[in-house]
């Protein structure tokens, strides 16, 4: 069975239909890469998985529970599903190893030492143990980036979503932020990411899904999508960013 | 003397009774800036939540006191309620009179501030499993705080000034103070110059303080 299974999702913004029946499945352990022209949805998809978005119809099946269930308890689902912004959106009153506790305490109720250790390590994953003490304004932009993955990551999430993480940043902070996530696929997370990275898709993804208008129009592994697209929207997309 | 029957003898004499005078005031303006706090937090959050029923009595609330004068609100704090079977000691009813006051103002202040604080926070953490009120309480509200601790500090200042008018409900504070000095000595001058450099020592501080808290948060803001 696999992890998680979208069925026939839909989103309407008002008379705005941005997802049209989203049908895909994600095993334990898989990279799927979305990819995909500005607007046609990525991000919605994203952000109705963990229903920070209501879908307007569909299921969202997380390991064999439905999650788009009214009465199931969205504040527990969420804790299993980690999401990383383009925006970094760390919490600039606290440090980056409170920004990481934070959560576990209030949520998960860890004890402060705990929390702390638990924060250390994986600000020790993503590299930047030594910026502990640091506030977000005080870091680079792939520094921020990277606290916030290491801040889902703690949470011990069984599924990471990347919504275009490195899309803000300068390109020379791009490399520190994808080694992140090459070692988080390496190390078996099962990742859905949005990006805009080719190289990054190639190589990291299991399999590529083309998104246009609210649809998924074709989806293969990276080889197949990259040399040889079966639709035109996929071949055309893909001549005009690559 | 250059201004009017200023009476230097008279001044030292009152200076222990304006000084008390002015510790009322300041006791009446942080409790009702306490008060105000917390019945401002949570009329600011009835702004903002998707329910219109509070979002109604949020507004109504708002513009009624802002619609209307603080002496007409303490008024009917303190002949109004009696009427109604409510009866509340002057001191009471005085700090309810402005804590309800302040609170309209205050609900502004913390409404703005909250929409201060970009979406992406209140996403963040949600998607991290907090509720709405965790999400609200230790990422939100400690933000909106920061940023509108200057606004809060001239609300501060304004109701310093404001609660004189609790002279009316014969509540000791500084102006009623002045006000007895100058009808048992017939001197005016003196009392009220009193009781003005009182005001004064109180409220320039506090600018001072707000002034450096502006810069100081305009100097680091953060995204
Ligand atoms: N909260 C919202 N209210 C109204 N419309 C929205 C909202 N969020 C997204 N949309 C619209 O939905 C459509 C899809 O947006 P979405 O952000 O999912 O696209 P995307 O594929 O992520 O694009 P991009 O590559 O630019 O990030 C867009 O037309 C967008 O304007
Ligand atoms: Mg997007």
């Amino acid at each position: 069975m696999s992890l998680l299974e979208i069925i026939d999702l839909h989103k309407k913004f008002g008379n705005l239909h941005v997802l049209k029946g989203i049908n895909m499945e994600v095993d334990r352990g898989e990279v799927v890469v979305i990819i995909g022209p500005s607007g046609s949805g990525k991000s919605t998809l994203l952000r109705c998985i963990n229903r920070l978005e209501e879908p307007t119809k569909g299921k969202v099946i997380l390991d064999g529970v439905e999650i788009t269930d009214p009465k199931v308890d969205i504040n527990k689902i969420r804790q299993r599903i980690g999401i990383v912004f383009q925006q970094f959106n760390l919490f600039s009153h606290l440090t980056a190893l409170e920004n990481i506790t934070l959560p576990l305490r209030v949520v998960k109720k860890i004890p402060k030492e705990e929390a702390e250790r638990i924060a250390m390590r994986f600000l020790k994953k993503v590299g930047l143990e030594d910026k502990a003490s640091h506030y977000p304004h005080q870091l680079s932009g792939g520094q921020q980036q990277r606290v916030a993955i290491a801040r889902a990551l703690a949470m011990n999430p069984e599924v990471m979503l990347f919504d275009e993480v490195t899309s803000a940043l300068d390109p020379e902070l791009v490399k520190e932020v994808l080694d992140v996530m090459r070692q988080l696929a390496r190390d078996g997370m099962t990742m859905i990411v949005v990006t805009h990275e080719m190289g990054f898709a190639r190589e990291v993804g299991d399999r590529v899904i083309f998104m246009d208008k609210g649809k998924i129009v074709e989806e293969g592994t990276p080889e197949e999508i990259f040399t040889n697209p079966k639709h035109e929207r996929t071949r055309k997309f893909l001549s005009m960013i690559l | 003397m250059a201004i009017g029957q200023f009476d230097p003898h008279l001044f030292l004499k009152i200076l222990p009774d304006l000084a008390y005078g002015a510790l009322v005031t300041l006791k009446f303006s942080i409790l009702s800036t306490l008060f105000g706090l917390v019945i401002g937090t949570v009329f600011g959050i009835f702004r903002i939540v998707k329910n219109p029923v509070l979002n109604a009595i949020s507004m109504a609330y708002v513009e009624v006191i802002r619609g209307t004068p603080l002496l007409v609100q303490i008024m009917i704090v303190y002949y109004g309620l009696p009427q109604a079977g409510i009866t509340l000691p002057p001191d009471i009813s005085g700090v309810l009179a402005l804590s309800i006051n302040s609170g309209a103002y205050i609900a502004e202040i913390i409404r703005a501030g909250i929409q201060s604080v970009p979406k992406g926070q209140m996403e963040a953490a949600r998607s991290l499993g907090m509720t709405y009120v965790q999400a609200m309480r230790y990422v939100v509200l400690p933000q909106a705080f920061r940023n509108i601790l200057p606004a809060l500090g001239n609300e501060f200042i304004a109701l310093i000034k404001d609660s004189s008018l609790l002279s009316v409900i014969a509540i000791a504070e500084l102006t009623r103070v002045g006000m007895q000095i100058y009808a048992v000595t017939f001197n005016a001058w003196t009392p009220l110059l009193g009781v003005a450099l009182f005001y004064l020592m109180m409220t320039l501080p506090l600018s001072r303080l707000v002034d450096y808290a502006q810069r100081r948060i305009g100097g680091h803001e953060s995204a």
